[in-house]
């Protein structure tokens, strides 16, 4: 298992034990973790499941995926360039307590 | 394993007037099932509609020889996978954006709110739907799409015969030459506007493709206006009426959202509850299991998003209209790679602009006989009439 932080936009903070290899947009929808939307599966076509990768964990989390950055500018909340689509996220061990920050809305 | 089991008596005319019974009954006791009307497989759980939909390399939406290609007059995206669907998709996707909506588009859209509620009669009863649903939703693509001066009628006029066309699966002759005669028309009006697209760029989805620096083809250009004028006009439109009915019908809900301005978790509740867009479907790729049932290879499915939306599984109450629910997972705008392109825009406009705008201007409305409002549909869902008291 891996665990991920998710901080709300109003601080709110919930910690969750994701599977090894799923992603954080879908780790989120399956604790019910609020912020997330995360409508389209995960097929990088709605951007409701935006976050901000804390910058400690900027690093590990690498760079965006082909297409991600189109994808990012349809996004309601501010684009920053810690944000990610959190369904391209893939949940690596090395990727273990891993933090994200989500905004304020998906849509 | 076994087949799916078969439904000799459910018709389309049943499932056109009213489809949620006969799905109720579908989950509890047959939820993959073969419906002998219409030649397809219906899933009508929540789980199977979104795996099917997350699922294209199985499930492909690539199926050249639907009433659609004749309709449309070309191979659209709405009918593509992969690489060649995404590129296509993302060459307008831009124009469909929260922030552009924001920017470039909101004030205009009030206005044109605004135009149409100041015609509206203060103290008669008026059909919302022909009256504002159909042509606030119609003007507004116009805007979105940078079709100039395409009026509201006509865009309304090229949307259905559009739709006509393409459910036109019995392959009759006239709706293929009606439809032939919108695609004439349309791709007159749209080489008009192209010197000044191109002169003036701008944030409409017509100008955004046209500028691109790797533009799609001309005719995919006008392939995707025309997918945006056939489902981007009645699903507001019917997500609106229906809104509209929920609100006026439970005057308590109406009364805390109000409240609390909760005007866009009435939105989603109003899809959720009557989805504009009710069944999809897709072609069997290959050999697979659903529910307990071998789906062969050639086997078309169809995922049921409006009885996936009333899954006792995931709603409490899913067949009552209930805006302040803790969760509202619903599919209205599927999922997968088809999810809705236009789920931002019909947000922002029918749940932030539209909607507030109406009851702000007509806080006292009524619906003097819901019993009067008809329901119809089966592909697409929404009441046909809408008659209020203006107050
Ligand atoms: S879940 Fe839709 S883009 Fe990530």
């Amino acid at each position: 298992m891996v665990k991920v932080t998710y901080i709300a936009a109003d601080g709110t903070t919930t910690t969750v034990e994701g599977e090894a290899f799923s992603n954080v947009m879908q780790t989120a929808l399956d604790n019910d973790v609020a912020g997330i939307v995360g409508e389209c599966g995960g097929s990088m076509m709605c951007a409701t499941c935006h976050c901000y990768v804390d910058e400690a964990w900027q690093g590990k989390t690498g760079a965006r995926n082909d297409g991600e950055d189109d994808m990012l500018d349809c996004a309601a909340g501010e684009v920053k360039p810690n944000s990610r689509l959190s369904c391209q996220i893939t949940l690596t061990p090395d990727l273990d307590g891993l933090v994200v920050h989500l905004p304020e809305a998906q849509y | 394993m076994p087949l799916a089991p078969v439904n000799d008596s459910v018709g389309i005319d049943a499932l056109t007037l009213d489809p949620y019974p006969i799905y109720r009954q579908m989950r509890a006791t047959t939820p993959v099932v073969r419906v002998t009307s219409v030649g397809r497989t219906f899933l009508t759980k929540a789980a199977y509609t979104k795996m099917v939909k997350d699922d294209p390399e199985t499930f492909s939406s690539d199926d050249p020889n639907t009433p659609m290609k004749p309709a449309f007059q070309a191979h659209t995206l709405m009918r593509k996978d992969g690489a060649e669907h995404r590129r296509e998709r993302m060459a307008m996707q831009m124009a469909y954006t929260p922030k552009v909506i924001k920017q470039n588009w909101a004030d205009i859209y009030r206005e044109l709110t605004d135009r149409y509620l100041d015609s509206l009669p203060r103290g008669e009863t008026v059909d919302l739907f022909g009256a504002l649903c159909g042509p606030v939703a119609a003007d507004i693509l116009t805007q979105i799409l940078g079709l100039g001066d395409a009026d509201a009628d006509t865009m309304q006029r090229w949307s259905q015969q559009l739709i006509d066309g393409a459910g036109n699966f019995g392959w009759r002759p006239e709706p293929f030459a009606v439809s032939d005669r919108a695609n004439a028309e349309m791709n007159a009006h749209f080489d008009s506007l192209i010197d000044y697209h191109k002169a003036n760029p701008n944030a409409s989805a017509f100008a955004i493709m046209l500028n691109a620096k790797d533009p799609i083809p001309k005719s995919q250009i006008y392939a995707n206006l025309k997918i945006a004028i056939g489902g981007g006009i009645n699903e507001p439109r019917d997500a609106l009426a229906t809104l509209i009915y929920g609100l006026l019908t439970n005057p308590d809900q109406l009364e805390e959202v109000k409240r609390q301005e909760a005007w866009g978790q009435t939105f989603e509740e109003g899809v959720r509850w009557v989805a504009p867009i009710q069944a999809s479907s897709r072609l069997v790729k290959e050999d697979c299991q659903i529910g307990g049932f071998d789906i062969p290879k050639g086997d078309t499915v169809m995922t049921i998003q409006a009885s996936a939306n009333r899954d006792e599984d995931v709603f409490e109450n899913g067949e009552d209209f209930v805006v302040f629910r803790d969760k509202n997972p619903h599919q209205a705008f599927g999922s997968g790679p088809h999810h809705c392109a236009g789920a931002h825009v019909a947000r922002r406009t029918v749940g932030e602009i539209m909607l507030p705008a109406l009851f702000e201007r007509f806080p006292h409305m009524t619906m003097p006989d819901p019993q009067a409002v008809k329901w119809r549909g089966f592909g697409f869902r929404g009441p046909i009439n809408l008659p209020v008291t203006l107050n």
